[in-house]
Protein backbone atom coordinates (compact mmCIF):
# COMPACT_ATOMS: atom_id res chain seq x y z
CA UNK A 1 0.00 0.00 0.00
CA UNK A 2 1.01 3.62 -0.49
CA UNK A 3 1.85 5.73 2.55
CA UNK A 4 1.04 9.44 2.63
CA UNK A 5 2.45 12.15 4.86
CA UNK A 6 -0.28 11.80 7.47
CA UNK A 7 0.24 8.04 7.73
CA UNK A 8 3.98 8.54 8.13
CA UNK A 9 3.44 11.17 10.83
CA UNK A 10 1.13 8.83 12.75
CA UNK A 11 3.70 6.03 12.62
CA UNK A 12 6.53 8.36 13.64
CA UNK A 13 4.47 9.48 16.60
CA UNK A 14 3.82 5.89 17.70
CA UNK A 15 7.52 5.14 17.27
CA UNK A 16 8.47 8.22 19.28
CA UNK A 17 10.55 9.53 16.40
CA UNK A 18 10.63 12.91 14.73
CA UNK A 19 9.86 12.86 11.03
CA UNK A 20 12.52 14.99 9.42
CA UNK A 21 12.23 17.83 11.92
CA UNK A 22 15.24 18.68 14.05
CA UNK A 23 14.84 19.47 17.72
CA UNK A 24 11.23 20.52 17.27
CA UNK A 25 11.85 22.69 14.18
CA UNK A 26 9.51 21.90 11.28
CA UNK A 27 11.01 19.68 8.58
CA UNK A 28 12.17 21.04 5.28
CA UNK A 29 9.34 20.07 2.83
CA UNK A 30 11.69 18.43 0.30
CA UNK A 31 13.32 16.34 3.01
CA UNK A 32 9.96 15.35 4.45
CA UNK A 33 8.70 14.31 1.03
CA UNK A 34 11.83 12.22 0.43
CA UNK A 35 11.37 10.45 3.77
CA UNK A 36 7.69 9.73 3.15
CA UNK A 37 8.37 8.51 -0.40
CA UNK A 38 11.14 6.22 0.77
CA UNK A 39 8.96 4.78 3.53
CA UNK A 40 6.09 4.30 1.10
CA UNK A 41 8.39 2.47 -1.35
CA UNK A 42 9.62 0.09 1.37
CA UNK A 43 6.07 -0.67 2.54
CA UNK A 44 4.94 -1.18 -1.07
CA UNK A 45 7.67 -3.79 -1.58
CA UNK A 46 6.29 -5.80 1.35
CA UNK A 47 3.06 -6.32 -0.59
CA UNK A 48 4.85 -9.12 -2.45
CA UNK A 49 3.63 -11.27 0.46
CA UNK A 50 0.09 -10.97 -0.88
CA UNK A 51 1.06 -13.79 -3.23
CA UNK A 52 2.17 -16.17 -0.46
CA UNK A 53 -0.17 -19.16 0.01
CA UNK A 54 -0.76 -18.70 3.75
CA UNK A 55 -4.40 -19.79 3.99
CA UNK A 56 -4.74 -21.81 7.22
CA UNK A 57 -1.00 -21.62 7.97
CA UNK A 58 -0.11 -21.24 11.66
CA UNK A 59 2.15 -18.19 12.20
CA UNK A 60 5.73 -18.95 13.27
CA UNK A 61 6.99 -16.40 15.76
CA UNK A 62 10.11 -18.24 16.94
CA UNK A 63 12.18 -21.05 15.44
CA UNK A 64 12.73 -22.52 18.91
CA UNK A 65 11.00 -25.89 19.31
CA UNK A 66 12.63 -26.99 22.57
CA UNK A 67 10.68 -26.47 25.78
CA UNK A 68 11.76 -23.32 27.61
CA UNK A 69 11.84 -24.36 31.25
CA UNK A 70 11.45 -21.51 33.74
CA UNK A 71 14.27 -20.80 36.17
CA UNK A 72 14.00 -21.85 39.80
CA UNK A 73 12.04 -19.17 41.67
CA UNK A 74 15.00 -17.90 43.63
CA UNK A 75 16.24 -14.31 43.87
CA UNK A 76 19.40 -13.56 41.93
CA UNK A 77 22.41 -13.13 44.19
CA UNK A 78 24.57 -11.23 41.74
CA UNK A 79 22.50 -8.04 41.74
CA UNK A 80 23.25 -5.05 43.93
CA UNK A 81 23.98 -3.06 40.81
CA UNK A 82 21.44 -0.27 41.28
CA UNK A 83 24.07 2.43 41.55
CA UNK A 84 25.97 1.18 38.53
CA UNK A 85 22.75 1.04 36.48
CA UNK A 86 21.48 4.42 37.64
CA UNK A 87 24.91 5.82 36.87
CA UNK A 88 24.17 5.28 33.15
CA UNK A 89 21.19 7.65 33.22
CA UNK A 90 21.58 11.09 31.64
CA UNK A 91 19.90 12.53 34.74
CA UNK A 92 19.14 11.01 38.12
CA UNK A 93 17.96 12.19 41.49
CA UNK A 94 19.10 9.91 44.27
CA UNK A 95 17.90 6.42 43.46
CA UNK A 96 15.50 7.60 40.74
CA UNK A 97 15.67 8.33 37.03
CA UNK A 98 14.78 11.96 36.47
CA UNK A 99 12.45 13.13 33.65
CA UNK A 100 10.80 16.46 32.81
CA UNK A 101 7.30 17.22 34.08
CA UNK A 102 4.64 15.21 32.31
CA UNK A 103 1.71 17.60 32.96
CA UNK B 1 58.30 -14.08 16.72
CA UNK B 2 57.23 -11.33 14.33
CA UNK B 3 54.85 -13.71 12.60
CA UNK B 4 52.58 -14.61 15.52
CA UNK B 5 49.75 -12.70 13.82
CA UNK B 6 49.88 -15.10 10.85
CA UNK B 7 49.07 -18.15 12.96
CA UNK B 8 45.55 -19.51 12.97
CA UNK B 9 43.57 -19.77 16.18
CA UNK B 10 44.39 -23.38 17.05
CA UNK B 11 48.03 -22.88 16.10
CA UNK B 12 48.21 -19.83 18.35
CA UNK B 13 46.57 -21.72 21.22
CA UNK B 14 48.92 -24.71 20.82
CA UNK B 15 52.04 -22.54 20.64
CA UNK B 16 50.94 -20.70 23.80
CA UNK B 17 50.37 -23.97 25.65
CA UNK B 18 53.82 -25.15 24.52
CA UNK B 19 55.33 -21.87 25.77
CA UNK B 20 56.72 -21.08 22.32
CA UNK B 21 55.71 -17.53 23.13
CA UNK B 22 53.91 -15.87 26.02
CA UNK B 23 50.39 -14.46 26.28
CA UNK B 24 52.03 -11.02 26.42
CA UNK B 25 53.82 -11.77 23.12
CA UNK B 26 50.53 -12.86 21.53
CA UNK B 27 48.65 -9.79 22.73
CA UNK B 28 51.51 -7.44 21.78
CA UNK B 29 51.60 -8.95 18.28
CA UNK B 30 47.85 -8.39 17.91
CA UNK B 31 48.09 -4.80 19.15
CA UNK B 32 51.00 -4.08 16.81
CA UNK B 33 49.01 -5.53 13.93
CA UNK B 34 46.03 -3.34 14.88
CA UNK B 35 48.33 -0.30 14.97
CA UNK B 36 49.63 -1.09 11.48
CA UNK B 37 46.37 -2.00 9.74
CA UNK B 38 43.76 0.05 11.56
CA UNK B 39 44.36 3.31 9.66
CA UNK B 40 43.49 1.46 6.44
CA UNK B 41 40.55 -0.70 7.56
CA UNK B 42 38.97 0.80 10.69
CA UNK B 43 37.84 -2.52 12.19
CA UNK B 44 37.80 -1.39 15.84
CA UNK B 45 35.51 0.92 17.80
CA UNK B 46 37.62 0.48 20.94
CA UNK B 47 41.09 -1.02 21.26
CA UNK B 48 41.52 -2.62 24.68
CA UNK B 49 45.32 -2.29 24.75
CA UNK B 50 45.86 -1.63 28.43
CA UNK B 51 43.46 -4.22 29.85
CA UNK B 52 44.61 -6.85 27.33
CA UNK B 53 48.26 -6.43 28.31
CA UNK B 54 47.33 -6.49 32.00
CA UNK B 55 45.34 -9.71 31.57
CA UNK B 56 48.18 -11.26 29.53
CA UNK B 57 50.67 -10.45 32.28
CA UNK B 58 48.45 -12.14 34.85
CA UNK B 59 48.14 -15.24 32.68
CA UNK B 60 51.89 -15.36 32.10
CA UNK B 61 52.51 -15.22 35.83
CA UNK B 62 50.51 -18.40 36.40
CA UNK B 63 51.60 -20.14 33.16
CA UNK B 64 49.67 -22.07 30.51
CA UNK B 65 46.70 -24.14 31.63
CA UNK B 66 45.77 -27.15 29.45
CA UNK B 67 42.21 -26.98 30.84
CA UNK B 68 41.80 -23.55 29.20
CA UNK B 69 41.72 -24.15 25.42
CA UNK B 70 42.05 -20.45 24.52
CA UNK B 71 44.72 -19.63 27.09
CA UNK B 72 46.35 -16.34 26.02
CA UNK B 73 44.62 -16.16 22.62
CA UNK B 74 43.76 -12.59 21.53
CA UNK B 75 40.21 -12.12 20.22
CA UNK B 76 37.95 -9.32 18.99
CA UNK B 77 34.23 -9.08 19.83
CA UNK B 78 31.62 -7.18 17.90
CA UNK B 79 30.64 -4.08 19.81
CA UNK B 80 27.22 -5.48 20.69
CA UNK B 81 28.62 -7.86 23.32
CA UNK B 82 28.77 -6.49 26.86
CA UNK B 83 32.26 -6.64 28.24
CA UNK B 84 33.05 -5.04 31.59
CA UNK B 85 35.33 -2.03 31.53
CA UNK B 86 34.60 -0.90 27.96
CA UNK B 87 31.61 0.87 26.42
CA UNK B 88 29.14 -1.22 24.39
CA UNK B 89 28.29 1.24 21.63
CA UNK B 90 26.50 -1.12 19.21
CA UNK B 91 27.82 1.24 16.54
CA UNK B 92 25.43 3.91 17.82
CA UNK B 93 26.06 7.48 18.89
CA UNK B 94 23.28 6.97 21.42
CA UNK B 95 25.35 4.42 23.39
CA UNK B 96 28.70 6.19 23.09
CA UNK B 97 29.14 6.31 26.86
CA UNK B 98 27.26 3.18 27.86
CA UNK B 99 29.33 1.03 30.23
CA UNK B 100 27.51 -2.25 30.88
CA UNK B 101 27.02 -3.47 34.42
CA UNK B 102 26.93 -7.08 33.17
CA UNK B 103 29.10 -9.21 30.95
CA UNK B 104 27.72 -11.29 28.05
CA UNK B 105 27.68 -15.05 28.67
CA UNK B 106 29.71 -15.54 25.47
CA UNK B 107 32.36 -13.13 26.76
CA UNK B 108 32.41 -14.82 30.18
CA UNK B 109 32.88 -18.25 28.60
CA UNK B 110 35.66 -17.12 26.29
CA UNK B 111 37.37 -15.39 29.20
CA UNK B 112 37.05 -18.51 31.36
CA UNK B 113 38.68 -20.46 28.51
CA UNK B 114 41.64 -18.07 28.72
CA UNK B 115 40.93 -15.70 25.80
CA UNK B 116 42.03 -12.08 25.97
CA UNK B 117 39.93 -9.40 24.28
CA UNK B 118 41.97 -6.86 22.36
CA UNK B 119 39.20 -4.94 20.62
CA UNK B 120 35.50 -4.18 20.32
CA UNK B 121 34.83 -4.52 16.61
CA UNK B 122 32.92 -2.05 14.48
CA UNK B 123 29.44 -2.87 13.16
CA UNK B 124 26.39 -1.30 11.60
CA UNK B 125 24.35 0.56 14.21
CA UNK B 126 22.44 -1.99 16.31
CA UNK B 127 23.62 -4.61 13.76
CA UNK B 128 21.23 -3.16 11.15
CA UNK B 129 23.02 -3.09 7.84
CA UNK B 130 24.95 -5.15 5.35
CA UNK B 131 28.06 -3.01 4.86
CA UNK B 132 29.23 -1.61 8.25
CA UNK B 133 28.71 1.83 6.71
CA UNK B 134 25.86 2.51 9.14
CA UNK B 135 28.20 2.70 12.12
CA UNK B 136 28.27 6.05 13.89
CA UNK B 137 32.04 5.53 14.23
CA UNK B 138 32.78 5.49 10.51
CA UNK B 139 32.83 2.66 8.00
CA UNK B 140 35.09 -0.37 8.16
CA UNK B 141 36.91 -1.11 4.91
CA UNK B 142 37.58 -4.40 3.19
CA UNK B 143 41.15 -5.66 3.81
CA UNK B 144 41.24 -6.95 0.21
CA UNK B 145 40.65 -3.44 -1.12
CA UNK B 146 39.98 -0.49 1.20
CA UNK B 147 37.77 1.14 -1.44
CA UNK B 148 35.27 -1.70 -0.90
CA UNK B 149 32.87 -2.57 1.90
CA UNK B 150 33.71 -5.52 4.17
CA UNK B 151 30.06 -6.53 4.37
CA UNK B 152 28.05 -6.34 7.54
CA UNK B 153 26.79 -5.96 10.01
CA UNK B 154 29.73 -7.75 11.70
CA UNK B 155 32.15 -6.15 9.21
CA UNK B 156 34.66 -5.12 11.87
CA UNK B 157 34.94 -8.69 13.19
CA UNK B 158 35.42 -10.13 9.68
CA UNK B 159 37.92 -7.45 8.66
CA UNK B 160 39.90 -7.88 11.90
CA UNK B 161 40.26 -11.62 11.25
CA UNK B 162 41.06 -11.18 7.54
CA UNK B 163 43.62 -8.43 8.18
CA UNK B 164 45.37 -10.72 10.72
CA UNK B 165 44.65 -8.41 13.67
CA UNK B 166 43.28 -11.41 15.58
CA UNK B 167 43.01 -15.15 14.84
CA UNK B 168 39.33 -15.21 15.83
CA UNK B 169 36.40 -12.92 16.57
CA UNK B 170 32.77 -12.94 17.64
CA UNK B 171 29.87 -11.56 15.69
CA UNK B 172 26.11 -11.83 15.54
CA UNK B 173 23.94 -12.98 12.66
CA UNK B 174 20.31 -11.82 12.47
CA UNK B 175 19.95 -11.97 8.69
CA UNK B 176 23.44 -12.89 7.50
CA UNK B 177 25.62 -10.54 9.53
CA UNK B 178 28.27 -13.22 10.16
CA UNK B 179 28.09 -15.22 6.93
CA UNK B 180 28.05 -12.31 4.48
CA UNK B 181 31.06 -10.33 5.83
CA UNK B 182 32.98 -13.62 6.22
CA UNK B 183 32.38 -14.27 2.51
CA UNK B 184 33.31 -10.74 1.40
CA UNK B 185 36.48 -10.73 3.54
CA UNK B 186 37.57 -14.29 2.74
CA UNK B 187 37.27 -15.88 6.18
CA UNK B 188 35.11 -18.53 7.81
CA UNK B 189 32.00 -17.60 9.79
CA UNK B 190 29.40 -19.71 11.56
CA UNK B 191 25.83 -18.83 12.46
CA UNK B 192 24.87 -21.47 15.01
CA UNK B 193 21.34 -22.81 15.40
CA UNK B 194 18.98 -20.37 17.13
CA UNK B 195 19.24 -21.36 20.80
CA UNK B 196 22.68 -23.01 20.63
CA UNK B 197 24.51 -19.95 22.00
CA UNK B 198 23.30 -17.65 24.77
CA UNK B 199 22.16 -14.18 23.77
CA UNK B 200 22.55 -12.84 27.32
CA UNK B 201 24.45 -9.55 27.40
CA UNK B 202 24.19 -8.97 23.65
CA UNK B 203 22.40 -5.83 22.47
CA UNK B 204 19.11 -7.13 21.05
CA UNK B 205 18.07 -6.38 17.47
CA UNK B 206 15.46 -9.04 16.55
CA UNK B 207 15.13 -11.56 19.33
CA UNK B 208 13.69 -14.47 17.34
CA UNK B 209 16.47 -14.18 14.74
CA UNK B 210 19.64 -12.98 16.55
CA UNK B 211 22.36 -15.55 17.15
CA UNK B 212 26.00 -15.09 18.15
CA UNK B 213 28.77 -16.96 16.40
CA UNK B 214 32.47 -17.08 15.59
CA UNK B 215 34.78 -15.91 12.80
CA UNK B 216 38.21 -17.43 12.15
CA UNK B 217 40.46 -18.39 9.25
CA UNK B 218 39.57 -22.10 9.13
CA UNK B 219 36.63 -24.37 9.84
CA UNK B 220 38.49 -26.14 12.65
CA UNK B 221 39.25 -22.81 14.33
CA UNK B 222 35.60 -21.81 14.19
CA UNK B 223 34.69 -25.21 15.66
CA UNK B 224 36.99 -24.62 18.63
CA UNK B 225 35.36 -21.25 19.36
CA UNK B 226 31.88 -22.78 19.09
CA UNK B 227 32.84 -25.52 21.54
CA UNK B 228 33.65 -22.81 24.10
CA UNK B 229 30.57 -20.61 23.65
CA UNK B 230 27.80 -23.19 22.98
CA UNK B 231 25.49 -24.60 25.60
CA UNK B 232 22.65 -23.93 28.01
CA UNK B 233 22.55 -20.67 29.97
CA UNK B 234 20.20 -20.00 32.85
CA UNK B 235 20.30 -16.31 31.94
CA UNK B 236 18.72 -16.81 28.48
CA UNK B 237 15.44 -18.72 28.45
CA UNK B 238 15.66 -19.21 24.67
CA UNK B 239 19.04 -20.92 24.97
CA UNK B 240 18.51 -24.66 24.48
CA UNK B 241 19.14 -27.15 27.29
CA UNK B 242 20.39 -29.75 24.77
CA UNK B 243 23.86 -31.09 25.50
CA UNK B 244 26.63 -29.76 23.27
CA UNK B 245 28.13 -32.14 20.68
CA UNK B 246 31.85 -32.70 20.24
CA UNK B 247 33.01 -30.10 17.70
CA UNK B 248 36.70 -30.82 18.18
CA UNK B 249 36.94 -34.33 16.77
CA UNK B 250 35.10 -33.84 13.51
CA UNK B 251 34.45 -36.93 11.42
CA UNK B 252 34.91 -35.65 7.90
CA UNK B 253 32.52 -37.38 5.49
CA UNK B 254 33.81 -39.05 2.32
CA UNK B 255 33.14 -36.86 -0.72
CA UNK B 256 31.42 -39.75 -2.49
CA UNK B 257 28.98 -40.15 0.42
CA UNK B 258 27.97 -36.49 0.44
CA UNK B 259 24.93 -35.07 -1.35
CA UNK B 260 24.47 -31.30 -1.30
CA UNK B 261 21.19 -29.68 -2.26
CA UNK B 262 21.27 -26.44 -4.27
CA UNK B 263 18.23 -24.25 -3.44
CA UNK B 264 16.84 -23.41 -6.88
CA UNK B 265 15.53 -19.99 -5.88
CA UNK B 266 19.02 -18.86 -4.87
CA UNK B 267 21.13 -20.43 -7.62
CA UNK B 268 18.86 -19.07 -10.33
CA UNK B 269 19.01 -15.53 -8.95
CA UNK B 270 21.64 -14.25 -11.40
CA UNK B 271 25.20 -13.39 -10.44
CA UNK B 272 27.73 -10.76 -11.37
CA UNK B 273 30.04 -12.51 -13.92
CA UNK B 274 33.15 -12.80 -11.72
CA UNK B 275 31.06 -14.31 -8.90
CA UNK B 276 29.27 -16.60 -11.33
CA UNK B 277 32.61 -17.85 -12.62
CA UNK B 278 34.00 -18.49 -9.12
CA UNK B 279 30.81 -20.27 -8.01
CA UNK B 280 30.83 -22.47 -11.13
CA UNK B 281 34.47 -23.37 -10.46
CA UNK B 282 33.55 -24.23 -6.86
CA UNK B 283 30.71 -26.50 -7.98
CA UNK B 284 33.02 -28.18 -10.50
CA UNK B 285 35.68 -28.75 -7.82
CA UNK B 286 33.02 -30.44 -5.66
CA UNK B 287 31.71 -32.73 -8.39
CA UNK B 288 35.28 -33.55 -9.49
CA UNK B 289 35.96 -34.64 -5.91
CA UNK B 290 32.90 -36.92 -6.02
CA UNK B 291 30.36 -34.81 -4.13
CA UNK B 292 26.85 -35.15 -5.53
CA UNK B 293 25.02 -31.89 -6.21
CA UNK B 294 21.29 -31.75 -6.85
CA UNK B 295 18.86 -28.93 -7.28
CA UNK B 296 16.19 -28.68 -4.57
CA UNK B 297 12.98 -26.72 -4.84
CA UNK B 298 12.38 -23.97 -2.25
CA UNK B 299 9.62 -21.90 -3.86
CA UNK B 300 8.81 -19.77 -0.82
CA UNK B 301 12.31 -18.28 -0.61
CA UNK B 302 11.07 -15.62 -3.00
CA UNK B 303 9.24 -14.17 0.01
CA UNK B 304 12.30 -14.19 2.29
CA UNK B 305 13.26 -10.54 1.96
CA UNK B 306 9.79 -9.18 2.72
CA UNK B 307 9.17 -11.75 5.46
CA UNK B 308 12.46 -11.00 7.13
CA UNK B 309 12.28 -7.23 6.94
CA UNK B 310 8.76 -7.18 8.38
CA UNK B 311 9.56 -9.53 11.26
CA UNK B 312 13.02 -8.16 12.03
CA UNK B 313 11.78 -4.56 11.90
CA UNK B 314 8.81 -5.39 14.15
CA UNK B 315 11.05 -7.02 16.74
CA UNK B 316 13.56 -4.18 16.46
CA UNK B 317 10.93 -1.49 16.97
CA UNK B 318 9.96 -3.22 20.18
CA UNK B 319 13.52 -3.91 21.38
CA UNK B 320 14.69 -0.38 20.65
CA UNK B 321 11.81 1.26 22.53
CA UNK B 322 14.13 1.21 25.54
CA UNK B 323 16.39 3.90 24.03
CA UNK B 324 14.39 6.85 25.27
CA UNK B 325 17.00 9.20 26.71
CA UNK B 326 15.92 8.35 30.26
CA UNK B 327 17.64 5.22 31.54
CA UNK B 328 20.79 5.32 29.47
CA UNK B 329 22.22 6.84 26.36
CA UNK B 330 22.03 10.45 25.35
CA UNK B 331 19.28 12.88 26.17
CA UNK B 332 18.31 15.72 23.84
CA UNK B 333 19.10 19.20 25.10
CA UNK B 334 16.44 21.83 25.78
CA UNK B 335 14.31 20.16 28.46
CA UNK B 336 11.14 19.70 26.38
CA UNK B 337 8.12 17.87 27.80
CA UNK B 338 8.41 14.09 28.15
CA UNK B 339 7.10 12.80 24.80
CA UNK B 340 9.07 15.45 22.91
CA UNK B 341 12.11 14.42 24.93
CA UNK B 342 11.69 10.82 23.82
CA UNK B 343 11.22 11.82 20.20
CA UNK B 344 14.15 14.22 20.14
CA UNK B 345 16.55 11.96 22.04
CA UNK B 346 15.77 9.00 19.81
CA UNK B 347 15.93 11.02 16.59
CA UNK B 348 19.25 12.61 17.53
CA UNK B 349 20.83 9.43 18.87
CA UNK B 350 19.71 6.92 16.25
CA UNK B 351 20.97 6.86 12.67
CA UNK B 352 18.87 6.83 9.48
CA UNK B 353 18.83 3.05 8.89
CA UNK B 354 17.77 2.31 12.47
CA UNK B 355 15.03 4.95 12.26
CA UNK B 356 13.82 3.46 8.96
CA UNK B 357 13.49 0.02 10.52
CA UNK B 358 11.78 1.31 13.65
CA UNK B 359 9.28 3.09 11.39
CA UNK B 360 8.62 -0.05 9.36
CA UNK B 361 8.36 -2.21 12.47
CA UNK B 362 5.99 0.21 14.18
CA UNK B 363 3.83 0.34 11.05
CA UNK B 364 3.52 -3.45 10.64
CA UNK B 365 2.59 -3.85 14.31
CA UNK B 366 0.09 -1.00 14.33
CA UNK B 367 -3.63 -1.45 14.62
CA UNK B 368 -5.19 -2.16 11.25
CA UNK B 369 -1.99 -3.44 9.64
CA UNK B 370 -0.92 -6.18 12.07
CA UNK B 371 -2.74 -9.03 10.30
CA UNK B 372 -1.90 -7.89 6.78
CA UNK B 373 1.81 -7.51 7.45
CA UNK B 374 3.11 -8.94 10.75
CA UNK B 375 0.90 -12.02 10.99
CA UNK B 376 1.14 -12.62 7.25
CA UNK B 377 4.96 -12.54 7.48
CA UNK B 378 4.91 -14.95 10.45
CA UNK B 379 2.78 -17.33 8.37
CA UNK B 380 5.16 -17.01 5.42
CA UNK B 381 8.01 -17.73 7.84
CA UNK B 382 6.45 -21.12 8.49
CA UNK B 383 6.25 -21.77 4.73
CA UNK B 384 9.97 -20.95 4.45
CA UNK B 385 10.73 -23.30 7.36
CA UNK B 386 8.72 -25.99 5.55
CA UNK B 387 10.78 -25.49 2.38
CA UNK B 388 13.96 -25.71 4.43
CA UNK B 389 12.98 -28.94 6.18
CA UNK B 390 11.72 -30.57 2.98
CA UNK B 391 14.88 -29.61 1.08
CA UNK B 392 17.11 -31.04 3.82
CA UNK B 393 15.12 -34.26 3.59
CA UNK B 394 16.40 -34.68 0.03
CA UNK B 395 20.12 -34.23 0.73
CA UNK B 396 22.71 -34.07 3.53
CA UNK B 397 23.24 -30.30 3.55
CA UNK B 398 22.19 -27.33 1.48
CA UNK B 399 24.81 -25.39 -0.45
CA UNK B 400 24.00 -21.76 -1.21
CA UNK B 401 25.79 -18.69 -2.53
CA UNK B 402 26.30 -15.89 -0.01
CA UNK B 403 26.11 -12.82 -2.24
CA UNK B 404 25.29 -12.31 -5.89
CA UNK B 405 27.93 -9.61 -6.32
CA UNK B 406 31.50 -9.25 -4.99
CA UNK B 407 32.40 -6.70 -2.29
CA UNK B 408 31.18 -3.36 -3.65
CA UNK B 409 32.53 0.19 -3.42
CA UNK B 410 31.75 2.15 -0.26
CA UNK B 411 28.75 4.43 -0.68
CA UNK B 412 27.17 2.44 -3.54
CA UNK B 413 23.78 1.83 -1.96
CA UNK B 414 23.64 3.94 1.19
CA UNK B 415 20.75 5.98 -0.25
CA UNK B 416 18.91 2.96 -1.62
CA UNK B 417 17.74 0.85 1.32
CA UNK B 418 15.45 -1.44 -0.66
CA UNK B 419 18.22 -2.54 -3.04
CA UNK B 420 20.49 -3.34 -0.15
CA UNK B 421 17.72 -5.31 1.61
CA UNK B 422 17.32 -7.37 -1.56
CA UNK B 423 21.07 -8.13 -1.58
CA UNK B 424 20.48 -10.06 1.66
CA UNK B 425 18.24 -12.63 0.01
CA UNK B 426 20.85 -15.42 0.08
CA UNK B 427 21.37 -15.30 3.84
CA UNK B 428 17.97 -14.35 5.36
CA UNK B 429 16.11 -17.67 4.87
CA UNK B 430 18.37 -19.47 7.34
CA UNK B 431 17.59 -17.04 10.17
CA UNK B 432 13.88 -17.38 9.47
CA UNK B 433 14.21 -21.19 9.67
CA UNK B 434 16.53 -21.02 12.69
CA UNK B 435 19.11 -23.53 11.45
CA UNK B 436 22.91 -23.38 11.47
CA UNK B 437 24.96 -22.06 8.55
CA UNK B 438 28.65 -22.08 7.79
CA UNK B 439 30.14 -19.54 5.39
CA UNK B 440 33.52 -20.39 3.91
CA UNK B 441 35.66 -19.09 1.06
CA UNK B 442 35.20 -20.98 -2.20
CA UNK B 443 38.07 -19.24 -3.96
CA UNK B 444 39.06 -15.93 -5.51
CA UNK B 445 37.21 -14.30 -8.38
CA UNK B 446 39.01 -13.27 -11.55
CA UNK B 447 39.11 -9.80 -9.98
CA UNK B 448 41.11 -11.19 -7.06
CA UNK B 449 38.32 -10.88 -4.50
CA UNK B 450 37.10 -13.66 -2.21
CA UNK B 451 33.85 -15.44 -3.07
CA UNK B 452 32.09 -17.48 -0.41
CA UNK B 453 29.54 -20.24 -0.21
CA UNK B 454 27.41 -21.33 2.72
CA UNK B 455 26.35 -24.74 3.96
CA UNK B 456 23.04 -25.04 5.78
CA UNK B 457 22.24 -27.94 8.05
CA UNK B 458 19.51 -29.21 10.32
CA UNK B 459 18.93 -27.48 13.66
CA UNK B 460 21.54 -28.44 16.26
CA UNK B 461 23.50 -30.31 13.57
CA UNK B 462 26.63 -28.14 13.93
CA UNK B 463 28.99 -31.11 14.36
CA UNK B 464 27.98 -32.61 11.02
CA UNK B 465 27.87 -29.21 9.35
CA UNK B 466 31.41 -28.36 10.46
CA UNK B 467 32.64 -31.82 9.37
CA UNK B 468 31.22 -31.31 5.89
CA UNK B 469 32.66 -27.79 5.93
CA UNK B 470 36.11 -29.17 6.72
CA UNK B 471 35.86 -31.41 3.66
CA UNK B 472 34.79 -28.51 1.44
CA UNK B 473 37.61 -26.41 2.80
CA UNK B 474 40.12 -29.01 1.55
CA UNK B 475 38.42 -29.23 -1.86
CA UNK B 476 38.27 -25.47 -2.51
CA UNK B 477 41.45 -23.54 -3.34
CA UNK B 478 42.77 -21.64 -0.30
CA UNK B 479 42.30 -17.86 -0.53
CA UNK B 480 45.07 -16.99 1.93
CA UNK B 481 45.38 -13.58 3.57
CA UNK B 482 44.64 -10.43 1.54
CA UNK B 483 47.54 -8.78 -0.31
CA UNK B 484 47.71 -5.98 2.29
CA UNK B 485 48.78 -8.59 4.84
CA UNK B 486 52.12 -8.63 2.96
Amino acid sequence: MAINENDARAVANLARLELGETAGQVADPARLKALVDEFSKIVAYMDILNGAPTEGVEPLYSPMTDPLPPRADEPARDGQKADELLGQAPERVGRYFSVPRIF
Amino acid sequence: MTDIHRLGLRQTAQALQAREFSATDAVSAALERIRLTEPRIGACVTVLGESALREAKLLDESGPDPARPLWGVPLAVKDVFDLKGAPTTAGSRLLENYFPAFEATVVERLRAAGAIFVSKANCDEFAMGSTTEFSAYGPTKNPWDPALVPGGSSGGSAAAVAALQVPGAMGTDTGGSIRQPAALCGCVGLKPTYGRVSRYGIVAFASSLDQAGPFARSVGDVALLLSVIAGPDGKDSTCSARPVDDYLNLKEPKAADLTLGLPDALWSAGFEPSVDEALSAAKKALTDAGVRLKSVSMPNLRYSVATYYILAAAEASSNLARYDGVRYGQRAEGDPELVALYRRSRSQGLGPEVRRRIMLGTFVLSSGYYDAYFKKAAQTRRLILGDYQRALGECDYLLAPVTSIPAWPLGSFTDDPLTIYQLDMMTLPLNLAGGPGLSLPAGLSSAGLPVGVQLWGPSFGEAGLLSAGALLERIFPPVGPPPMAG
